[in-house]
């Protein structure tokens, strides 16, 4: 039996008063087990990035609950959400969100540093990981001098090196052009085959959600279908996306 | 309309005017203070030596004030910049909204008046208040009685506090108004997003400046030290100038230098958030180090002037009852010799000495040439360097009678002397000259005096004052037999008397003004124990009040444009304060950091500055210490209490705002 990483039952965010609410999320349940690669699309305002930020303890839901790794983040206090994001989750954003002053190895080193990793073991486990990544040659480098697919996957690296028990990524290829995000797609397949990660990515993307195993499509807050890839290849996967993808919007305006 | 939304901008950012209120204020009560002088000293009996030392003194802080209301209007404009910049964004919106910028000049305008007028409100009445306990400290020190306490406002003071600052005012208008026309309305909104280039120079260039700037201090320090404050010559010039290159190059190369040196010991520049902090300080330093540098410089100069000017004042203060042995000195210069000079000046003043005098006393100091270079004198045992110079090369030795010199001891109640024929002993005020003396005593060293040979009659020098006067006049007197003095040249002669329990020494003086009034006065000079007390207290408190009031307006506009800048930089860094607290570091791991960072950025520049002016204090003490010695340690503690407290307090203010501005929005 898989373990279960994330469990979300029936999670509600709601923002306004009394007489004017909006659901941002609206009873919402679903599971995540150990070494998935699940992906969250939506139209944007579907609620998806309220969810992702549920669920990386940034914000915490109306009702409901959220257990991550066996725990349950809505009962927790704020001080022990710090401890439990910086031990437990790893993040990736949109853009790259790496320190500008620092150089890659030293982004990658930070995280390791705010879990307090004693020095040597920092050394091994950033080399590691960016032998992982194939980011060895940039390691040196600040931000300013790398493209934006190295700095996505310096983030990446910056996101795993504390071995977390689940990634969440927030549309990770936002800001990358075609071959960028291919490359770093490649790379959290790496992740997620060759280190068992677990990882959660919101998109809007068709063809960057074409690389998780299953898809929940999100639609005024709720869950409005869910894909799974079992055996298909990458670019059958792609066709049955779009496929929800038309029905859900009506349209194609959000398909690359 | 927008004085509604000023009233509302301000208290919304109450917190980003705290730095900029509390700075208006310190200056506001500083500026009454010291201009309310006048008032606070009509209040006290002063003798007319005092009132002239006032009238200076409030000359000389009307002057200043002037200098210090520009130093205070260019703060003010610096921290409007500052708020200018944080509202950015909130400008740009009043701008796309259809604002024009002269109204968001005006409305910016009026919300820096209703903060200062409050400010004004504020420090006048702090100013008010502080100024009772200064004329307190101003009595003290004139050494006047404060029978009476009176409440003291100072209209006159008031007046010039509001005209100063209006004028004040009125220049940050103008340059409000420049900066925001300069503004464009893409910066404003594109604001949030700004990233600054960052340009990293290479961490061993930095070690190699940093071993540069380290000479540069070191060659200043020692070229100060060997040369002296009070010369003004090419070694003088190049210390100045080594160490204000000294002190610019380590700014420069300090951040550097700390991150390659951390960086070897990775157990450090790994632990939390330590990188961090040492990349930020890094990243920042190109645009800082000129201002680091400045307030540096501004500290050691507040620091001097606080301990230097409390340390003038006290030495000019010291040592007076050493200073003056006795009631009043008639000095007489001049060859010819006065056979009875008591009666002469009884004649010469027209009136019995016996009437006023309790006992008196003449005595006449000889000139024979004897230079001190040509004496087995040791110079390099005077540790007082201005004092060595002086001595070696111009001192020349008097020479007084031993009949003399025991009438004089008996009177100041001294013990007196007895020499052998060819004896002689040494008598000298000055006890940074003592060691030198007292080994030429010990060498049983011979000196001659009119073809004959004399010998030290004991092996230590004695110490001594031969008349009332403000400085030390004594700095070596051999004293022989009575025959031996004969035909040596008069240098001076003096009546030294002590007047009668109930006769005042103010009576005394006015009856001899009295009988020379516009005359001229046949004896060159007079002293009397009040008149050297009294000038004195004058002139120390003149010195001090000025060097107070520099030093304090000094240490507040360094500690101003620090804390605006490290407000500033906490304001722009947001960012990467809330990318640390989503990858889960601790809030009290992230308000370490930041104290860290905020406590480098103030105390770099003071621990550089209290460097310096541990030099340049120990270099200015061995001149002062020409006068007397000084009680160096009393001043440095009220100088480093004051710096607690203010710059201390600064640094606090600072960190709480930091602290609340990076603070994550809850949403």
């Amino acid at each position: 039996m898989m373990q279960k990483i994330l469990q979300v039952n029936s999670v509600q965010k709601y923002y306004g008063n009394k007489g004017n609410v909006t659901k941002a999320v609206d009873n919402i349940s679903f599971e995540v087990e150990k070494g998935e690669f699940v992906g969250i699309m939506g139209a944007s305002g579907s609620g998806k990035t309220t969810l992702l930020n549920c669920i990386s303890t940034i914000d915490s839901p109306t009702a409901g609950h959220i257990i991550i790794n066996g725990t349950d983040i809505t009962t927790m206090s704020s001080k022990k959400l710090s401890r439990f994001r910086r031990e437990q989750l790893g993040f990736i954003f949109q853009d790259f969100n790496l320190l500008d002053t620092l150089t890659a190895y030293e982004n990658i080193a930070l995280a390791l540093a705010i879990v307090k990793t004693p020095s040597n073991e920092i050394d091994i486990r950033v080399n590691q990981v960016a032998k992982e990544l194939e980011i060895q040659n940039v390691l040196k480098k600040y931000p300013y001098e790398m493209s934006g697919g190295q700095k996505q996957r310096v983030a990446s690296a910056r996101a795993i090196v504390t071995r977390p028990a689940m990634i969440l990524a927030d549309e990770p290829t936002g800001a990358l052009d075609s071959k960028s995000s291919r490359m770093l797609l490649e790379s959290f397949e790496t992740l997620n085959q060759a280190l068992f990660a677990t990882i959660l990515m919101v998109t809007h993307d068709a063809f960057t959600a074409s690389y998780c195993h299953r898809i929940l499509f999100i639609k005024d807050g709720k869950i409005f279908n869910e894909l799974v890839r079992s055996d298909d290849t990458r670019k059958q996967f792609f066709s049955r996306i779009i496929e929800v993808v038309t029905l859900l919007g009506g349209d194609n305006s959000n398909v690359l | 309309m927008f004085s509604n939304l000023a009233v509302k901008n301000v208290k919304k950012s109450i917190k980003d005017y705290l730095i900029y209120f509390l700075t208006m204020t310190f200056g506001v009560c500083l500026f009454y203070m010291f201009n309310s002088i006048d008032s606070q000293t009509s209040m006290m009996q002063l003798s007319t030596a005092q009132c002239n030392y006032i009238d200076a003194l409030i000359k000389l802080i009307d002057s200043l004030s002037v200098f210090i209301s520009v130093i205070l209007g260019l703060l003010i404009v610096y921290a409007n910049q500052f708020l200018i910049r944080r509202r950015k964004k909130e400008l740009g919106i009043y701008m796309t909204l259809g604002m024009n910028k002269s109204k968001i000049s005006m409305m910016i305008v009026f919300e820096t008046l209703i903060i200062g007028v409050f400010a004004l409100v504020v420090g006048l009445l702090l100013g008010v208040f502080a100024s009772q306990g200064l004329s307190v400290l101003t009595a003290k020190m004139f050494k006047a009685a404060l029978t009476n306490f009176y409440f003291i406002f100072s209209v006159n003071a008031f007046y010039k506090t509001l005209v100063y600052f209006g004028i004040i005012f009125l220049v940050v208008m103008a340059f409000n108004t420049i900066s925001i026309s300069r503004l464009k309305l893409i910066d404003l909104i594109n604001a949030q997003r700004k990233n600054e280039d960052i340009k990293i120079r290479s961490l061993y260039l930095s070690v190699f400046i940093f071993i540069i700037s380290v000479c540069c201090l070191g060659t200043a320090y020692y070229l100060i030290i060997k040369n002296g404050m009070f010369e003004y010559n090419l070694e003088f010039a190049g210390s100045i100038i080594l160490g204000s290159i000294g002190t610019l190059l380590f700014f420069f190369s300090l951040s550097g230098f700390l991150l390659r040196v951390i960086q070897t010991n990775k157990k450090l520049y790994y632990k939390n958030l330590n990188m961090f902090v040492l990349r930020q300080i890094n990243s920042k330093i190109n645009t800082t180090f000129v201002s680091m540098s400045v307030i540096c410089i501004m500290l050691l100069l507040t620091i001097g002037a606080l301990s230097s000017g409390m340390s003038l004042s006290s030495v000019l203060s010291q040592d007076l009852d050493k200073k003056t042995p006795y009631d009043v000195s008639f000095i007489y210069m001049g060859q010819k010799e006065k056979s009875d000079i008591a009666e002469e000046v009884s004649k010469d003043i027209n009136m019995d000495l016996n009437k006023y005098a309790k006992e008196y006393n003449k005595l006449t100091i000889y000139n024979q040439k004897i230079p001190f270079k040509d004496l087995n004198l040791d110079f390099s045992l005077i540790k007082n360097p201005a004092l060595n110079k002086g001595i070696g090369e111009t001192g020349i030795f008097k020479i007084v009678s031993e009949s003399d010199y025991n009438n004089a001891m008996k009177m100041q109640g001294k013990p007196t002397i007895e020499l052998k024929d060819n004896q002689y002993a040494l008598t000298n005020a000055y006890s940074d000259l003592a060691p030198m003396y007292n080994s030429f005593l010990k060498n049983n060293s011979l000196i001659k005096l009119s073809g004959q040979e004399f010998k030290p009659l004991n092996t230590t020098v004695l110490e001594d004052s031969f008349y009332s006067n403000e400085n030390f006049k004594n700095t070596g007197t051999f004293i022989v037999k009575d025959k031996y003095v004969k035909n040596l040249n008069i240098s001076l002669q003096v009546l030294n008397l002590n007047l009668k329990e109930d006769i005042k020494e103010h009576e005394f003086l006015d009856k001899i003004n009295n009988a020379y009034k516009g005359e001229e006065r046949p004896f060159d000079v007079l002293n009397t124990r009040s008149m050297i007390y009294e000038e004195s207290a004058g002139m120390s408190t003149t010195i001090s009040f000025v060097a107070i009031y520099i030093g304090l307006i000094f240490l507040i506009t360094s500690a101003a444009v620090l804390a605006l800048q490290q407000l500033s930089e906490a304001s722009d860094n947001v960012e990467r304060y809330n990318l640390l607290r989503k990858l889960g570091t601790e809030e009290k791991m992230i308000n370490h950091a930041l104290f860290i960072q905020i406590a480098i950025y103030f105390f770099m520049p003071l621990s550089l500055a209290i460097i310096h002016s541990y030099v340049g204090i120990s270099v200015v003490n061995n001149i002062v210490s020409v006068a007397g010695n000084i009680n160096i340690v009393s001043n440095t503690f009220y100088t480093a209490l004051v710096f607690l407290i203010i710059y201390g307090g600064y640094f606090f203010a600072t960190y709480l705002g930091s602290r609340s501005m990076i603070k994550a929005k809850r949403n």
